[in-house]
This record gives C-alpha cells, sequence and structure tokens, in this order.
C-alpha cells in the first residue's frame, strides 16, 4: 500500500498548509480515496442496521439491498414509553460517566506514582493490575452478585454498584496506559517546574497532566465505551425495567417468540450516537501531537 | 517493612469488610404487613407485547386492594435471559417467595419448595388442568402449579400449498416429505421448517420421536434417548434436510427464525404454537395473513400424532421466606379466570385451569384445535436431571442431522442416566 | 512501557538523612506506607470488586453444584477431572489457539497500515478517523447480530451481494448458509473479530506513531534512504512499544471474546465452533462447578500466554523508558 513508507510528514495537529488554490497532489488524492473506502467499509454494517431498521415488517426479509417502503416511524416511536429508551440512556450515562470520572480519579494517582518511583511492591501491584485486566464480568457474575447482596447494595440504586463494578474492571488498562505515558515523559519537565516553586501535586497538574494527555483521553474512551456496553452485570443487577441501561432494554426487544428487529437494530444505532459525540469532542487530544517535538 | 504495608492494606480491607455487615436476604415482616418477593419471566417482546412486569404489577395491585396488609413485589426479566438469572439468584441463596417459569421437580429434589397444596386452595387445586398438575410430581406430591400452557400442531400456508397443487395438509412423513419437495420445487420456497438448532432442539426432536413411537422415556419411565425408534426418526430426518426441501444447515436453525420466515410467506410448513398468529397479523398483510394459515396435527411416521407436545411454566414458591399462607391468599388471587384470560390472551398462550380453557376456546376459535388434545398431550420428562439432559440435547441434537445419530443421541443419553439423582 | 525492572531498595530514599531521632523502623514503615495514597484506592478498588469474586469461583470450582443452581455438596478435584476428560476438550483448545492467533496477527497486521493511513495528512482525514470508530463505539454484541442478519441465507444482504457477483448461485442453498458450516462460521466470526479489535489497535498505533519525532525522518531522508528503509528502520522499531500494548490488550481480548461467537453460532453445531470461553459460557448452565474450573483454567491459559509474549519481548518494553 502506498501509504506505507511515507516519510516526513508532520504529525496532525492542523490543516495541511499549502499555496491557496493549489489542487493536493496525486499521491494525497490516492491516500484520500483509499482512506475514504475504508472508512465506508467500516460503517457499512451499521448502514445495514439503519436501513434494516426502516425496513417495514412486511419487507423485513426482502431480498434486496433497499426496501420500496421506508418505515420513518422506527426512529420516532422508539422514544415512546413503551420502549423506555430516555429511561435508559441516561441511566447508560450516569454508569458510564460516573466509572469513567471513578477511574480517572483512581488510576491517574497510581500510575503517576508507579511510574515515578520504584517502591517496594511496585512490581506485585503492575502484575496484579495486569491479571485483572484478564478477567472479565462474565466469569465472575456470581461472587459479583454475592457481594452486592452481602453489602446490602439492593437497597440503593443498582447504577451506583454498576459505577463501581465497571470502574474496577477497567482500572487495570488505563493505569497500565497512563503509566506508560507518564514513563515516557521526562522527569526533568517536572523537575524543572518544582525548581520553580511547583509542589510535586502542582507539577503533576500543570506539566505532566497536559503532556499525558492523549494517554488520558484514550483511557477515558475505552472506560467510557467498555461501561457504556456493558452488558452481563447490568442484567444481573437490575430488577426492574425502569432500572434498565441500553445494553439491557436492547436485549429486551429479542422476546421468546420473536425479535423486534428493527427497533433493536434502531435503538442500537441510536446508542452509538453519545459515545460517537464523546469520542468526536476530544478524539483530537488522542493524536493531537501534543507530545510531538516537546520530547527529547 | 514490606509486610507492614501489606498488614496495613490487609486491615484497611478486613475493615472494610466488617463494617459492610453479613448477607440480607429474608422478607420485610413488620407490624403484620408481608412483602412476598415475586420474580417471574417476561414473555414479551420489547413494546410489541407489554412487558410480563405490568402484568403481574396489576395482579399485585388489584391483590393489595382486597389484602391490604400483603405487598408482592414483581420482578422479571427476558426469557433469553432467565435460566441465568434465577441460577445466579438461587446460588445466592437469594429465594425468591414466588417463582414462574421453571419447573418443580429438581427443587422438589432439594427440599426447597412448599407442596402445591400448601400454596394453594383445593378447590383451585381441583381446577387446574389435571394433566399438567400431575407433572410437578415429585414423588407422588404435586410440587408446582401449571401456570400457562402451549400445545403444537403443524402450521402450514395454504397459499403456497395451492401454488404446489396440494389439497390437503400431510399426514404421514412420506406425505410431508413429498409436499415439502413439491413446495420447494413449485414455488422456490422453502417446504419445511425444521428447527434443531440451540433455541429449542429439545421441542423439535420430540415431536419428531413421537411420530415414530419414541420419546425421551421408556415406558416404564426411564431415559431412552437413544432407542432404536428415536435413532430411526433422526436418520430419516438427517436425510430429509439432506434434501434441500428444508431450510439449509436445520442443525443450527432456531425457531423464532423459522417464524419469521414462515408469516413472511417463505415457508410451506413449520411445526408452531398459538404465539405464531401474532407474528402473523403483525406483517399488515404483506407475506401472509390469517387466513393463509392451516392448522393441522402433526404428522406421524404412519399417521398424525395422537399425542402431541403440551409444555407449561410452572409456579413453585420458596420455603427460605416461610410466608405460606401469604403465597396461598395470593395465589388464589391470582388464579381466577380474568388474570388467566388476560395473561394468555395477551402472550397467546394457553390458560391452565379448566375453566379459563372453556372461556378461552370460545373467545379463539382458531386455537380450538390446539387445545382439544391437552389431556393427552406429553410433557418433557419431569426427573430431577431434566435441565441438565435438556442443556445438552439443545447444544449438541443438532449435530444429528450433519453427523451420526446414533453417536449424539448416545452421549445424550449417556449424561441423562449418568446425572441422574 | 512499565519496564519489568525489580525496586531497587535504595531508590526509595530521595530525602536527605534524617538525625536518626526516630527509630529505623519508624522511618522504614512511613517509606513503606508512601504509596498508599497514591495506589491505595486502585488496590482497594480491585481486590473488593475483582478478587472477592475470583475468590468465590475458585471456592465454586470444587463444589458440586446442580444445574439449577443448588450447591450440593464438595467436589473436590472432580471438576476439574470432568472438563480435562470432556472428548471436546481437544478440538476446543486447538480452535482457541487458532482463534486468537489469527484474529490478532490479522488485526495487528492491518492496524498497522491503518494507522499510516490515518497519520497521513488529506482532507476529510477527520471524518475517516471518526467512522474508523465505529465498530468499537458499538457494542460487540450488536455488531455479532448485524454479521449474522447479513449473512442470513435467505435474505442476507452479503449474501445478496455475492449473488449479485455468481459467487452464490442460489438463497437458501448450503453455500449461502456461511453460520451452519462450521470452517466458513469459523472464517467469518474471525472477520468480524478483526473488524471489531481494528479501531483500538489502530488508535494505539496512531499515537505511537504521533511520538515520533518528524526529525528523525528527516534525517533519514536527508540520508537518501527509501521510504520503506526508513519505515523499517525508524517506524517498526519505535512503534514497538506501542505495538505491543496493542497486542497484548488484543490478545486478552480475544481469548476472553464472548458475544461474537454466542451469537452467531452458540458455539455449535455441537461445539465445532466454541473456543474455551464460550465452551465456559455453555458449562455454566448446566454444570456450574465444571464451568468455574474451566474460568480457572482459562485463566491460567491467558497468563501463560502473555507471560510468554511479556518474556519474549522484555527488552523491548524495557527500551520504552
Amino acid at each position: 500500500m502506498a501509504a506505507r513508507g511515507l516519510t516526513a510528514q508532520r504529525p496532525a495537529a492542523g490543516r495541511a498548509r499549502r499555496a491557496p488554490g493549489r489542487l493536493p497532489s496525486p499521491r494525497t488524492a490516492i491516500i484520500a480515496a483509499v482512506a475514504y473506502i475504508v472508512a465506508i467499509i467500516f460503517i457499512l454494517p451499521y448502514v445495514e442496521m439503519v436501513i434494516t431498521a426502516l425496513r417495514p415488517q412486511g419487507e423485513l426479509l426482502g431480498r434486496d439491498y433497499l426496501p420500496h417502503h421506508f418505515n420513518w416511524s422506527t426512529f420516532t416511536n422508539m422514544w415512546g414509553s413503551g420502549y423506555g429508551l430516555t429511561s435508559s440512556v441516561l441511566i447508560s450515562l450516569e454508569i458510564a460517566g460516573g466509572a469513567t470520572l471513578l477511574v480517572m480519579v483512581v488510576a491517574l494517582p497510581a500510575a503517576y506514582y508507579t511510574a515515578r518511583r520504584r517502591f517496594r511492591g511496585r512490581l506485585a501491584f503492575l502484575l496484579l493490575v495486569l491479571a485483572t485486566q484478564i478477567l472479565q464480568p462474565t466469569v465472575l457474575i456470581v461472587g459479583i452478585y454475592k457481594e452486592y447482596l452481602n453489602f446490602n447494595l439492593e437497597n440503593i440504586s443498582p447504577v451506583w454498584s454498576l459505577i463501581v463494578v465497571n470502574a474496577a474492571f477497567n482500572l487495570a488498562f488505563s493505569i497500565w496506559i497512563l503509566n506508560a505515558y507518564i514513563g515516557s515523559i521526562p522527569v526533568e519537565l517536572e523537575e524543572a517546574a518544582m525548581v520553580d516553586g511547583q509542589s510535586r501535586l502542582g507539577a503533576m497538574f500543570k506539566i505532566t497532566i497536559p503532556i499525558a494527555m492523549p494517554g488520558i483521553v484514550t483511557s477515558l474512551i475505552f472506560t467510557f465505551i467498555a461501561a457504556w456496553n456493558e452488558f452481563i452485570t447490568a442484567l444481573t443487577l437490575t430488577t426492574n425495567p425502569n432500572q434498565y441501561p441500553l445494553t439491557v432494554r436492547l436485549d429486551s426487544f429479542r422476546g421468546a417468540y420473536e425479535v423486534d428487529w428493527q427497533h433493536l437494530f434502531g435503538v442500537s444505532v441510536v446508542a452509538t450516537i453519545p459515545v460517537i459525540i464523546l469520542f468526536a469532542l476530544i478524539e483530537g487530544r488522542v493524536v493531537g501531537g501534543l507530545t510531538a517535538g516537546s520530547i527529547k | 517493612m514490606r509486610s507492614r504495608l501489606y498488614a496495613a492494606v490487609a486491615v484497611g480491607i478486613a475493615a472494610l469488610l466488617a463494617a459492610a455487615g453479613c448477607g440480607s436476604s429474608g422478607n420485610g415482616s413488620s407490624n403484620g404487613s408481608v412483602t412476598l418477593h415475586f420474580f417471574g419471566a417476561d414473555y414479551s417482546t420489547g413494546a410489541g407485547s407489554t412487558s410480563t412486569t405490568n402484568f403481574w404489577d396489576a395482579v399485585a395491585a388489584a391483590f393489595h386492594k382486597q389484602h391490604p396488609s400483603i405487598t408482592v413485589d414483581v420482578s422479571t426479566v427476558v426469557w433469553t435471559e432467565f435460566p441465568q438469572k434465577v441460577n445466579t439468584l438461587i446460588e445466592n441463596r437469594q429465594y425468591p417467595d414466588i417463582l414462574e417459569g421453571n419447573p418443580a421437580p429438581p427443587y422438589a429434589a432439594e427440599g426447597l419448595i412448599y407442596p402445591t397444596s400448601q400454596i394453594l386452595s383445593q378447590s383451585v387445586i381441583r381446577n387446574l388442568v389435571p394433566k399438567f398438575l400431575k407433572d410437578t410430581d415429585y414423588n407422588g406430591t404435586p410440587y408446582g402449579i401449571p401456570w400457562t400452557t402451549s400445545t403444537r400442531a403443524l402450521c402450514y400456508n395454504k397459499a403456497l400449498f395451492s401454488s404446489a397443487k396440494i389439497s390437503s395438509p400431510p399426514t404421514t412423513w412420506a406425505q410431508l416429505k413429498d409436499d415439502a419437495a413439491a413446495i420447494k420445487a413449485k414455488t422456490g420456497e422453502i417446504g419445511f421448517g425444521l428447527p434443531l438448532g440451540p433455541e429449542e432442539a429439545q421441542a423439535e426432536s420430540l415431536l419428531w420421536f413421537l411420530g415414530n413411537g419414541g420419546g425421551y422415556l421408556d415406558s416404564s419411565g426411564n431415559y431412552a434417548i437413544n432407542s432404536p425408534q428415536n435413532i430411526y426418526t433422526m436418520n430419516w430426518l438427517k436425510s430429509f434436510a439432506a434434501s434441500g426441501d428444508t431450510e439449509p444447515g436445520a442443525g443450527t436453525a432456531n425457531r423464532t427464525d423459522l417464524w419469521t420466515e414462515f408469516a413472511e410467506g417463505k415457508m410451506g410448513m413449520v411445526n408452531c404454537s398459538p404465539a405464531i398468529v401474532p407474528i402473523i397479523t403483525g406483517n399488515n398483510g404483506s407475506g401472509m395473513t390469517t387466513s393463509d394459515l392451516g392448522v393441522a396435527t402433526i404428522p406421524g411416521r404412519n399417521g398424525p400424532l395422537t399425542k402431541t407436545l403440551g409444555v407449561h411454566d410452572d409456579i413453585v414458591a420458596f420455603k427460605a421466606g416461610g410466608h405460606a399462607a401469604q403465597i396461598k391468599e395470593f395465589l388464589d388471587f391470582a388464579y381466577q379466570d380474568q388474570w388467566q384470560l388476560q395473561f394468555n390472551n395477551e402472550y397467546d398462550l394457553l390458560p391452565a385451569t379448566a375453566t379459563a380453557d372453556q372461556k378461552f376456546a370460545q373467545q379463539h376459535p382458531v386455537f380450538s384445535s390446539y387445545m382439544t388434545n391437552i389431556a393427552d398431550s406429553v410433557n418433557y420428562p419431569t426427573k430431577a436431571n431434566w435441565t441438565t439432559v435438556e442443556n445438552q440435547i439443545k447444544q449438541t441434537m443438532g449435530q444429528a442431522v450433519t453427523g451420526s445419530p446414533s453417536s449424539v443421541l448416545g452421549t445424550i443419553q449417556q449424561t441423562a442416566t449418568s446425572t441422574s439423582s | 512501557m512499565s519496564d519489568i525492572v525489580t525496586a531497587e531498595p535504595g531508590a526509595a530514599r530521595t530525602e536527605p538523612r534524617r538525625p536518626p531521632r526516630r527509630p529505623a523502623k519508624y522511618r522504614r514503615l512511613r517509606a513503606g506506607l508512601a504509596p498508599l495514597p497514591w495506589i491505595g484506592p486502585a488496590i482497594v478498588l480491585i481486590a473488593v470488586v475483582v478478587i472477592w469474586p475470583v475468590v468465590v469461583m475458585v471456592q465454586t470450582s470444587f463444589q458440586n453444584v446442580s444445574a439449577l443452581g443448588i450447591t450440593l455438596g464438595s467436589a473436590g478435584f472432580s471438576n476439574y477431572s470432568a472438563v480435562l476428560d470432556n472428548p471436546n476438550l481437544p478440538g476446543i483448545l486447538l480452535r482457541t489457539v487458532i482463534w486468537v492467533a489469527a484474529v490478532v496477527s490479522i488485526t495487528m497486521f492491518i492496524s498497522l497500515g491503518l494507522a499510516q493511513l490515518l497519520n497521513q495528512r488529506f482532507p476529510g482525514r477527520r471524518m475517516a478517523r471518526w467512522a474508523i470508530i465505529a465498530p468499537w463505539a458499538a457494542s460487540v454484541l450488536m455488531t455479532a447480530l448485524i454479521f449474522r442478519w447479513m449473512l442470513d441465507a435467505d435474505h442476507g444482504v452479503i449474501n445478496i451481494f455475492l449473488h449479485d457477483l455468481g459467487i452464490v448461485s442460489s438463497f437458501n442453498s448450503n453455500e449461502a448458509d456461511w453460520l451452519g458450516r462450521p470452517d466458513s462460521a469459523m472464517a467469518w466470526m474471525i472477520v468480524v473479530a478483526v473488524f471489531v479489535s481494528l479501531p483500538f489497535t489502530t488508535y494505539v498505533l496512531l499515537a505511537g506513531l504521533q511520538t515520533i519525532p518528524d526529525e528523525l525522518y528527516e534525517a533519514a531522508r536527508v540520508d537518501g534512504a527509501s521510504p520503506w528503509h526508513s519505515y523499517r528502520r525508524i517506524t517498526l522499531p519505535l512503534l514497538r512499544p506501542a505495538f505491543l500494548i496493542g497486542a497484548v490488550i488484543n490478545l486478552m481480548n480475544v481469548f476472553n471474546s464472548f458475544p461474537i461467537i454466542w451469537e452467531m453460532t452458540n458455539g455449535g453445531p455441537g461445539y465445532q465452533t466454541s473456543t474455551s470461553t464460550i465452551f465456559m459460557y455453555d458449562l455454566k448452565s448446566t454444570f456450574v462447578g465444571q464451568a468455574a474450573a474451566m474460568s480457572i483454567i482459562n485463566f491460567a491459559i491467558v497468563v501463560v500466554i502473555v507471560a510468554a509474549f511479556v518474556r519474549l519481548n522484555r527488552r523491548s518494553l524495557q527500551e520504552a523508558r
């Protein structure tokens, strides 16, 4: 692929600076074309989701690319009370947002300290963290539920428990990524700030965090998406349809005798929108090029 | 020292756990008021029918008006997740007072549930369809209460039949095979839909086993899954699936998918229950209409089945909460005809009480062919290890039509006999 | 990347020695407890939420639990022996190895190219990057469902397309039934697994590419190196840490991958498309104790694989510092 050996491309920060009025070079055009094709391939299955959601019941199994009739009402009536979509979206936002926040608060200090200081048990801590990345709620659900009961948590909204569970299972990844990013930032930068009068904590906030932003944002996105799409724990800890986050709500469209495919696919497309919005807002920071050039 | 660090952490965690206190469960019981926990299955499909939680909430609310000291707290989960969620509850000894959806004998074998006589008045017990009540027996005593039932028949598409010049539904396997071939050849649609995939392989297999004088049990009530009749049946199905007149991949196909295709007019015949009707009406006329729907008795090898598959979902009550008296009051209330009719109308199933059955048959003449054979229906084995066997059938039976029927059935039989409790 | 260097006792002492007014033990205790405010919350969170259920699971693996979840007593090691004696196990393990190896290697290979592509400047690059995120943003379960829908033998859009191309001759035929045949089902599920893994690994590599300073490329160009040469000599080595992180995480996720196979084939027919995670989940509905034993076996397998992986690449992981 021609994209592979290209050199001397400045990493991402802004738009290409070229003389106004000049067309992009043929190489850029080819690259762009390939990229567009790849992008289209990536969203094709989700386009198919939308198309299927728009199929009227009689054309659901039609052997055609597009139905003759588009049933737009799927996307309008899904917001009705029968489907409980709005409440599920809010609950999912609470869980995913809360878990992400909790992960940030817990992982940042841990990763910072682990990256900067060599303390007794550091290796053990990192290996513990690695080991938990391998474990998933799918296999541990019975034990999780047992704890839930032991702590009498069924008397408060399951959202709190779900925030904690999702945070714990995504902690490992964030600690790893942040540890790597912070570790690659030279200590000298912080020490220079401390010479200028900052405390250690202040140096962390003013210097390290901004530079480690791509790592922070990566772990933020990762945790949010993981919590947003988590299913098994949410299913086990919720007892009532008005407590369902989106994942459980979607599953309820698969009934005993038939599947409501249109709403299933329609709602799942809608469910991806908050994630994409989040990503669009902060994507620039992941590959923002803030690190380029500042590290020598 | 490292050990001190660890000690400090351990103390911290221990303090946290100690503060958490011991396990809960149990039902609120103060000032003489009792809360019953009800856990059931959700029979709905998204918003196509309303969540079963609403139904039970309505029953609970009406009941509470008449019995203000008893509150019923309702919780349901969709059928696909029901077994797993119930297992998680049971593993944690979080027994609901009332559980709707699982068979009684395995729980009775562990001494966990009340016998029927303690949770339902005699007059209501007498109103239950006797065959279904007997299915809840453990050591000769009924332990469960059938709540809702369903039987199977052969559904066929009259429009496709007439296009394929078939005048009447098949009554023997040979006719069924010929009819399927004719439909495939003359209309291009699938002749017969055979779902031996993991969703309900145990139901479809039983319908075919019954057609050849077989079944899951022999006449003495012992497992006989790999009986010669059953092996013959599976071999027959294997060649039927290979003929191309069924859907491809019969060993992996699931009933819900096939019913959707049938309702769209893409299939000549499929084994069905009353629940297929709303799927057809939901198409608003495209594909097939209810007037195209024909219902007949399922063909056996040499003639129509005399016994069809009749399944039921049961209610059991766990002893752990100790609220037998209140449970009895609630269940007596819930088994009135109005609730039976409302439930079964909503979800297109059949009532479990004789009086409700009569009224239901009057309301829905189209279901009468399903209801005539109820007294003679065959259920799944009611042995304590049936769930284990059933799960293996679901996962592996489909291989019988692509691999070796005798070895697949033999493996299942081995599991059945070796895990008998 | 975190290097696998053991902590040196001397490193903790960075402040000047105090006059020995306080006993040495107290000082060491203070130093030992110093990390606590920083890593303490993480330890508590993991210990309480993750470790405790693991303990429960280990206990369960030695118990005899009925199909309805009722604990019937101790089972000793019989759960483990039942699992290991299961005739389906060798095939399942082999398939797991193939599954993981195929998905991870294909994913990482394609990610290298994709990251390079998205690192170039071209109009609409932001849109392209957002589109690549789609499989990550959507839940894997939903992606598996839509692929199953698209592969349907009767009306799946993939079959319609292949029919138009003449590859599939008729609908509702065996050749159109991709998910009913074990080999074609595995192939398609590998495609789906790669599809959902690509966004994450691509972004990890993309971030890695961002940290490579231009000056290196400029210098190489001035020296007359060809694009391929500078890719091999500059990009790949500097990408190695990011590549390894992405690969290890991908490896763990693919091994644990559940919704794709469960929704597309349920591991069937029989167990012919099951991996060890699917097998464990299938056991859960019937033989709970065996499922717990299988989970422990799975965990051991992953730990061995990852440990081997880390060991092989220890030096390049250390260099990342």
